[in-house]
């Protein structure tokens, strides 16, 4: 005999968040506002350089936003996932796997065969936080990702990143605040609700950006930012 | 051709990603030459890992918009953790041995997540059952049986042994596929071994 508790939890509590889910006029209502200001739509996406799924999916949504009226926010973050989960070790190797799999969908392949120790990518999760957000940002982290994953090398390599860096900068990386800027983006990502990477904070929904790179375009479509 | 091959499905009545995945898994034998092997697993919270709220938050959430994509009812739903998605793993084993193991698991996930069945009780899973082509007194009998606990049990212990901690999950060979937007995936790798079925 189920109790009043018991169904609460277990059926109506679930049903409401569903339902609460497919309300979508306040979005709309806001991207409308955003258009007649003549303000662009936002794609919040929060990442990681150690992530090969993160690389997949900033690529995917680079490509995919560049003929929309849609903003890039990239946010790195390095802490990220379950508190406490056992599994780690083993989503990182899938995630390659994953990663790999993801790559060749789009003409890709991926180059390393191995996980990269987040803390081993800190530095430059530090140095792309703390840059102003734009095309020379996204051009920096479309290469740095696509260093690390699809090339082959066995390390990271600081040389070639503050290379690439320096590119599109024009002056060496100098983050004066890439802790507290990586400390934010990971406050901010863990206040919109993704508890891991990729993930695309699309007005009012967050989306794992490697697995819906279509579904992301499609909400963006009924918010009004369709693709020129 | 390679002729024989077999595709394991890992399956959690409590994952409503496992039900989205349903229909597409127990499809592929008829474009693949391939045997699919129905795994019914415990529910990943029954077998001590935590799921934070922003986790199942995510999920409903998510699910939701992939089940209308997909043309699969989702929201009416009533969580079968415990006694329900453990009496229906039972059945499902018996319903593996009878061949009905298809029907049986559409029909309860369908009913979980998107009809609100209570499938711990008897006026829930007994219908959905009979609707399998199963006899009630046959899946009482494996309600009984603890052979068919035995089962589940082997085949959660054969997930982890995998290395594996989430379902759905394919394994074909050596490669594992983890969730139902991976089946395009395992499909190319279907093809790839030459096991597609022409016409």
């Amino acid at each position: 005999m189920s109790t009043t508790r018991d169904l609460l939890q277990r059926r109506v509590g679930p049903g409401v968040v569903v339902a609460l889910s497919r309300i979508s006029w306040p979005a709309r209502l806001g991207a409308g506002l955003r258009r007649a200001t003549g303000r662009r739509g936002r794609v919040e996406l929060f990442f990681a350089f150690d992530d090969p799924c993160s690389a997949i999916a900033l690529t995917e949504l680079s490509g995919r936003l560049a003929s929309r009226r849609v903003a890039l926010v990239l946010r790195p973050v390095l802490e990220r996932g379950i508190p406490g989960d056992p599994a780690v070790p083993q989503k990182r190797r899938y995630a390659i796997e994953d990663a790999s799999r993801l790559a060749r969908r789009a003409g890709l392949e991926l180059g390393r065969s191995d996980p990269l120790p987040p803390q081993d990518a800190r530095f430059v999760a530090e140095w792309a936080a703390s840059a102003p957000q734009g095309p020379s940002l996204e051009r920096f982290c479309l290469a740095a990702t696509g260093s690390l994953w699809l090339e082959r090398g066995a390390a990271i390599d600081r040389d070639r990143l503050a290379t690439l860096w320096r590119e599109q900068f024009g002056q060496d990386p100098a983050p004066a605040d890439g802790p507290a800027a990586l400390a934010r983006n990971e406050r901010l990502m863990k206040r919109r609700g993704p508890y891991d990477v990729p993930a695309a904070w699309v007005h009012g929904r967050w989306y794992f950006a490697h697995d819906r790179p279509a579904q992301i375009c499609e909400w963006l479509d009924q918010l009004g930012w369709r693709a020129s | 051709m390679t002729a024989g091959a077999r595709v394991d499905f890992f399956f959690s009545f409590r994952s409503p990603y496992s039900y989205l995945a349903g229909p597409r898994a127990f499809a592929l034998p008829e474009r693949f030459d391939i045997e699919l092997r129905f795994r019914g697993v415990i529910p990943m919270v029954m077998r001590g890992q935590s799921v934070p709220r922003e986790k199942g938050l995510h999920t409903l959430r998510d699910v939701a918009r992939e089940a209308r994509r997909l043309g699969l009812p989702f929201g009416r739903i009533h969580d079968p953790l415990g006694e329900g998605a453990m009496r229906c793993l039972r059945v499902s084993e018996h319903a593996v041995d009878v061949g009905r193991e298809r029907d049986f698991v559409l029909g309860a996930s369908r009913a979980i997540w998107g009809e609100a069945v209570d499938v711990a009780a008897d006026g829930g899973l007994r219908p959905i059952c009979e609707r399998a082509g199963l006899s009630w007194a046959g899946c009482l009998a494996a309600l009984a049986d603890p052979a068919m606990l035995e089962r589940v049990e082997a085949n959660t212990a054969a997930l982890a042994g995998l290395g594996h901690w989430g379902v759905p999950v394919f394994a074909f060979g050596e490669e594992l596929f983890w969730g139902q937007d991976r089946i395009e995936d395992l499909e190319t790798a279907l093809l790839d071994a030459g096991l597609g079925r022409s016409g």
